[in-house]
């Protein structure tokens, strides 16, 4: 009760309960009249073609992933940048060589050519 | 306040119930998914110790196992990906070239 | 009862709740969601642990990035072939587990922990402190992420790229 992060527990329960009730009760009192031509997935107004289901390209699972990598290294920028000033000189080399034995994984990447998109 | 036993029973059932994934389910992202859950049981044990002995030092090691969580899944999934196109399953009982 | 008290019953059936339906759905799509729900749980207990930082890494690390690379690789993968279920498989995983789970319960809880938990400071936990002993107490540990985050790029190119 005291813990200073108990309102933010309330505000997201609070916005859990809205939403859930807000969707609750437009299913229950709104008025239904289902035909298939609602139904249908909409292709501006051309009659739907193939399955919705299409296997993505593993272009974007490559993007996906080396966002992954460089935002646990701005995880760790974090906390750094909260510390610079009493870290001094030792933080900034300490920082320095983490950074730049990632740039090498970086510079491969660009060079391999997986952030070309064609 | 919560005693610290009731964190770790917690974190025990959580962790039994990612081995149940790991032993059980027949499909690779799932076995995946629960070896997360794992991790996020140790985690939670990691926490709860550092929070009852005031000690700072169980959260740091959080953030890097928050690390190698994520470089074990990117590198599993790519795994994943590449077994998939090669055997076009996802079942670990059908990779068994290795088996002696 | 204390208010934290209850607070954690709820938190900790949601969670055993959200973790069986990561294990038992058969949906792939359903389980990435309720590991999602899973870890956002944990992320709450965290916070109330006094660890803030780490929850919201949490949120922004395990909920946000990790989970969006599971579901792209599922819509990538689009597995449509049901899996086998094998009865004995899952008598034999669930008592092994439930071994374990009794096993660690009663070892986890019968250490000399402190009943009451040692007062934290004002700051105990704030991004601060976090940051000063993870620069000053872990900086081995801190510059070998650096190379296993390095390794696990070089790696997942490797793997993924397709080549031209």
């Amino acid at each position: 009760m005291d813990h200073p992060y108990f309102p933010l527990l309330i505000l997201f329960t609070l916005a859990g309960a809205v939403v859930l009730g807000l969707l609750f009760v437009a299913q229950k009192v709104g008025p239904k009249s289902p035909n298939p031509v609602k139904a249908e997935p909409f292709e501006s107004g051309n009659p739907p073609r193939g399955d919705a289901r299409i296997r993505f390209s593993v272009r974007f699972y490559l993007v996906a992933m080396l966002f992954l990598i460089f935002d646990l290294e701005v995880v760790f920028l974090y906390p750094w940048a909260i510390l610079f000033r009493q870290l001094g000189l030792f933080g900034l080399i300490e920082m320095g060589i983490f950074l730049g034995i990632l740039l090498i994984g970086f510079v491969y990447v660009w060079k391999k050519g997986a952030l070309e998109w064609d | 306040m919560v005693p610290l036993d009731y964190y770790l029973i917690l974190s025990a059932v959580i962790f039994a119930i990612g081995v149940i994934g790991v032993l059980v389910r027949r499909n690779l992202i799932v076995v995946l998914m629960s070896i997360e859950l794992m991790l996020n049981a140790v985690n939670l044990t990691f926490i709860a110790f550092s929070r009852y002995l005031a000690s700072m030092q169980g959260q740091v090691v959080v953030i890097f196992v928050m690390a190698v969580a994520a470089a074990e899944a990117v590198i599993g999934l790519a795994i994943v990906i590449s077994v998939f196109r090669h055997r076009r399953t996802l079942d670990p009982q059908e990779m068994q070239l290795l088996k002696w | 009862m204390d208010a934290s008290v209850i607070l954690f019953y709820v938190i900790s059936v949601l969670l055993v709740l959200s973790s069986l339906m990561v294990v038992f759905l058969r949906n792939v799509v359903h389980c990435a969601l309720a590991l999602v729900v899973a870890l956002f749980l944990i992320a709450i207990l965290f916070v109330m642990l006094h660890a803030p930082m780490v929850g919201v890494l949490q949120v922004l690390v395990y909920a946000g990035a990790i989970m969006v690379l599971f579901l792209f690789v599922i819509m990538f993968l689009n597995p449509t072939a049901s899996e086998p279920r094998r009865k004995l498989w899952w008598g034999f995983g669930s008592a092994a587990a439930l071994l374990l789970a009794a096993s660690l319960a009663a070892l986890l809880s019968n250490g000399e922990a402190p009943a009451d938990p040692v007062t934290a400071t004002e700051t105990f936990g704030s991004p601060e402190t976090l940051a000063k002993s993870l620069f000053t107490d872990f900086v081995l540990p801190f510059e070998i992420t650096s190379v296993l985050l390095l390794v696990a790029i070089i790696g997942a190119v490797v793997l993924a790229k397709r080549e031209p």
